[in-house]
């Protein structure tokens, strides 16, 4: 889990050019990028991109209305907590399939991923979870510093990593500030357990890794992060230790925070006397300095994006960006956003001839898996629907992770000692999973989803057309002889254009080849 | 019907040399390899389990310390217990919610392990503070320390896990008689089973590894396994596509052998969890095994807050869960030939934080069952209750341990029947320490 990041040697890239915008993009190339920059690929969402280009696309998505999960009621018909998370899980899926600011959406998702909140040994009211999410959906193209603010102030995370009426210690009872937001801030959302170069591969210090904090660091940031309390709910008054409330900011309350002086990473002390917000200030000052945020987020967001074994040489243009979008500001995430998806390395493939590393490409997880099929089988998404059930079968219950370490880990390796996040849920039992899904979404009814297949029976008129259908629109024309090959087979059998279609997808949709984005 | 179980393929340039080391040349199970059926189930707290609260010791000395430093987080005795005496005659009692526990340990089933956590060697307080001696990668980090228990590599970067090198070995001697994985996880893939040349298997709880599809579809599938991607991620996601069918032909027809248990568990998480691996257990001769390895888990247990509720919850699942199994194992007449024992992330802090909970800390309790283990007693030395006393980090009561993860495993692997040239490649760090064996499995089999 902590071998050095740097995987150049994996990467075997011709240097194409960056696409200029007036070079007619390709069907392959606009489905290649509809399945890193959207929830995949459509024949309408192909041909506008070719229409448009990269470039004009992303603009128009930045620009585009945002969609929205709805606030739950606090509370059930019966008047107690409501947890069923339900509305909003099918909520998700019905915005993945078919909502408009498909980039937005995959961003905040990815935002989600890294600043978890779950309801398991966590944040139980649904209620919490809309405006959650909507931090995230409103700051995908914001800036990284604005996330991070709003969400240690939010009441979700401030229940969830326990910062909300973490009190200064108290010498009578002998008890002092938990470390758990402190410590996870560092760790997980902001710097990683090592000093890395802008490249991600670890700043060594005399031939050694340097690690980012200590212990008596994250005492000191314990410190830090004590007295904010809930929002004051409607009607309630307010308290030093306010009860859970979800709607709003968490507020400082100063008698509960600690002004001592602390000393932090990067030899930053934080001087005494400073009010709660003044300390978080110069903690965001701190963190937004710290040159290892530039490289552990872009990789992540890499990762999530285009490729799970990114050349060292892609990762340090990524957080040359992070570091500077070209007017002087650091974390602008539009910038990075745009700078991942049009990076050669991202488009290296979308040129049938050009040499691209095997190793290229990372894993359709479960949500992105179940997004990607919907709208390649033009689904009509209800919600209700029963598909956030499913993911959870497959290990990425959405919003509910098994903890903040979140559904998967982003330095986790599969064979080939290659990085692999989304293989760290892919099993002997979420490999047959998936496979019984596709299976269950072709021929059964599942509830809440209709597909619609004529496109498909509409170009079986041969095997042949059928295939180059498919290949086209979900496989980016990249499908192997192998895999074609199975095709017409599994085709072969059929009697009707419908039956031919649904097994022809069938071996697609359950093929390794489609669980790999390349 | 594609059947090999697919090879691990390791990159040579980062897997260590321990990985890929034969054990070929090794002598065999120090039983005779057609000797009975043999399992160790792990059981894995996720979030690092405050060992603290698990189990407390009972002298007048220890209880005041314990009941005054831990303030808020102390039990008081109705919330233990009653106290057992262990065979040395110092009294323990348990958190109430582990009433099945404790009945467990009186009956001499179930042991306790004192103090155990990732070491590379020894280590004292001074050295530790002084940074004078090696220690574990990234303590007190949940995910560095759930693979150093996993690993029980403590220096890091390990890429299989130690249940994952004992399968290797059962698999090098052919101690099985079948290619069905040795590490058979409830819980997911998990480090802990991967190996150099052996992978693990997971099935979820009730769960089934068929799959369905038009049969020109299934022969599509089939067909497919054996396409060669290079290095690649699609030929990660084939091979294992491949083990799960491989797996499924297998699993299928010795579950199909299986009858219904009468011992009823619980309807938890972790009761369904266990209740699996007592199906698997029932069937375990008709999938060709003689030796295998469970995992299953329960998480939750990071408690910076509100503690006491939740270890109540956790603990009220997790105790009649164990039992249950327990008497599955009687049911099944096999009690004295699995042993479960648990591992967590860390324990948690001494003191406690103003929220009403602890932080992340290291050495932990720890509990282990079955038949053969050496029950009723405490195997180890609790710490000295003290902030910042000598088995302390800091000032917090972070306990330094005084057993090793290698010395825990390698207690219950040679109880599994590895000889020590094997426990030598699974424990790499094993030599470090003064003894392999702290002997909660009664008189060792070699």
């Amino acid at each position: 889990m902590h071998l050095s990041r740097i995987r150049g040697f994996l990467a075997i890239f011709a240097l194409v050019p960056c696409l200029a915008q007036a070079q007619q993009v390709s069907a392959r190339a606009a489905a290649r990028f509809l399945d890193q920059a959207a929830w995949g690929p459509t024949p309408a969402s192909i041909a506008q991109v070719q229409s448009m280009g990269f470039s004009a696309w992303l603009a128009q998505q930045f620009a585009l209305n945002k969609s929205d999960l709805r606030d739950q009621p606090i509370l059930t018909v019966t008047g107690t907590s409501n947890s069923n998370l339900a509305p909003v899980q099918a909520e998700f899926f019905f915005n993945t399939a078919s909502g408009e600011d498909q980039l937005r959406q995959r961003v905040a998702f990815i935002l989600s991923q890294i600043w978890v909140v779950s309801q398991q040994s966590g944040v139980t009211q649904a209620y919490a979870y809309p405006p959650y999410w909507r931090l995230f959906r409103d700051n995908a193209f914001g800036n990284y510093r604005d996330v991070i603010k709003a969400v240690t102030l939010s009441p979700a995370m401030g229940r969830y990593l326990n910062m909300a009426n973490n009190n200064k210690a108290n010498t009578t009872a002998g008890t002092v500030p938990n470390e758990n937001y402190g410590r996870e801030l560092m760790q997980l959302f902001t710097l990683g357990l090592t000093q890395l170069n802008l490249d991600g591969s670890y700043a060594l210090q005399n031939g050694n890794p340097v690690a980012t904090y200590n212990p008596s660091i994250v005492t000191a940031m314990s410190k830090v992060l004590t007295g904010w309390t809930y929002p004051t709910a409607p009607g309630a008054t307010a308290k030093n230790n306010n009860p859970e409330y979800f709607y709003g900011q968490m507020f400082a309350v100063e008698a509960e925070h600690d002004t001592t002086a602390k000393s932090i990473f990067g030899n930053v002390t934080i001087p005494a006397g400073q009010t709660a917000e003044q300390d978080l200030d110069s903690l965001l000052d701190a963190l937004m300095a710290q040159p290892t945020m530039a490289p552990f987020i872009s990789d992540q967001l890499i990762e999530h994006l285009v490729t799970s074994n990114p050349s060292s040489a892609y990762i340090q243009r990524i957080s040359n960006v992070f570091e500077n979008d070209g007017n002087g500001v650091a974390g602008n995430l539009q910038a990075v956003i745009s700078a991942i998806l049009l990076d050669p390395e991202a488009r290296a493939g979308d040129d049938p001839s050009a040499q691209v590393a095997a190793s290229f490409g990372h894993m359709r997880e479960p949500v992105l898996f179940f997004s990607n099929v919907l709208r390649a089988l033009n689904a009509t998404v209800a919600a209700p629907n029963p598909i956030s059930g499913d993911a959870s079968n497959m290990g990425e219950n959405l919003f509910n992770a098994a903890s903040v370490f979140s559904y998967f880990s982003p330095l986790s390796r599969t064979e080939f000692n290659l990085v692999a996040p989304e293989f760290q849920i892919y099993s002997t039992q979420t490999a047959a999973d998936r496979v019984n899904y596709v299976y269950t979404l072709l021929y059964g009814k599942p509830r809440g989803i209709r597909i619609d297949l004529a496109p498909f029976v509409n170009n079986a008129t041969t095997a042949q057309a059928l295939v180059s259908y498919i290949n086209t629109n979900l496989m980016h024309g990249a499908m192997s002889s192998a895999l074609r090959q199975a095709v017409t087979t599994a085709m072969a059998s059929a009697t009707t254009p419908m039956a031919q279609a649904q097994a022809a997808l069938y071996v697609v949709l359950t093929s390794s080849e489609y669980q790999i984005i390349q | 019907m594609f059947t090999r179980r697919g090879f691990i393929r390791a990159g040579a340039a980062t897997v260590s040399s321990l990985a890929l080391r034969p054990f070929g040349l090794l002598p065999a199970l120090a039983q005779n390899a057609s000797s009975s059926y043999k399992a160790l189930v792990c059981v894995f707290l996720f979030g690092g389990n405050d060992s603290n609260n698990t189990v407390v010791p009972m002298d007048d000395t220890n209880f005041k310390a314990y009941s005054s430093i831990r303030g808020s987080l102390a039990l008081a005795t109705s919330s233990l217990t009653a106290p057992a005496t262990t065979a040395s005659g110092a009294p323990i009692a348990f958190h109430a919610k582990l009433a099945e526990v404790a009945s467990m340990f009186s009956s001499k089933e179930l042991a306790v392990v004192a103090n155990v956590g990732p070491l590379v060697q020894p280590l004292t307080r001074a050295q530790y503070q002084s940074a004078q001696a090696p220690v574990p990668l990234n303590l007190f980090s949940h995910s560095d320390q759930q693979l150093a228990w996993q690993t029980s590599i403590a220096q890091g970067g390990s890429p299989t896990g130690w249940a994952g090198r004992v399968g290797d070995y059962i698999a090098s001697q052919n101690i099985n008689s079948s290619s069905f994985p040795p590490f058979f996880s409830v819980a997911g893939g998990v480090l802990e089973g991967v190996g150099g040349h052996t992978q693990p298997v997971a099935l979820a709880p009730g769960g089934s590894l068929n799959l369905t599809g038009p049969a020109a579809g299934i022969a599509a599938i089939d067909s497919l396994l054996t396409t060669s991607y290079g290095v690649s991620l699609t030929q990660a996601a084939n091979d294992m596509l491949s083990n799960s069918v491989s797996d499924a032909a297998m699993l299928d027809a010795a579950l199909a052998k299986g009858t219904a248990l009468k011992t009823v568990f619980p309807t938890t998480g972790i009761g369904a969890q266990l209740q699996q691996i007592a199906k698997i257990i029932q069937v375990a001769s008709y999938l060709g095994m003689t030796r295998q390895i469970f995992f299953c888990s329960l998480g939750g247990f990071d408690t910076h807050a509100t503690e006491i509720e939740t270890l109540n919850t956790l603990y009220g699942q997790l105790s009649p869960a164990l039992l249950a199994f327990y008497e599955a194992t009687q049911e099944l007449g096999v009690a004295n030939n699995v042993t479960t024992f648990t591992e967590s992330d860390f324990s948690r802090t001494f003191q406690p934080t103003t929220t009403d909970g602890s932080d992340h800390a290291w050495g932990s309790h720890h509990l282990v069952f079955g038949g053969a283990v050496g029950g009723g007693q405490v195997y180890g030395q609790f710490p000295a209750f003290e902030l910042g006393g000598p088995n302390d980090t800091d000032t917090r009561g972070r306990w330094i341990p005084t057993i090793s993860i290698d010395q825990y495993g390698a207690t219950l692997c040679t109880w599994f029947g590895l000889p020590p040239s094997a426990l030598a490649l699974v424990f790499p760090n094993l030599a470090n320490f003064p003894t392999s064996n702290i002997g909660f499995m009664g008189s060792p089999t070699s």
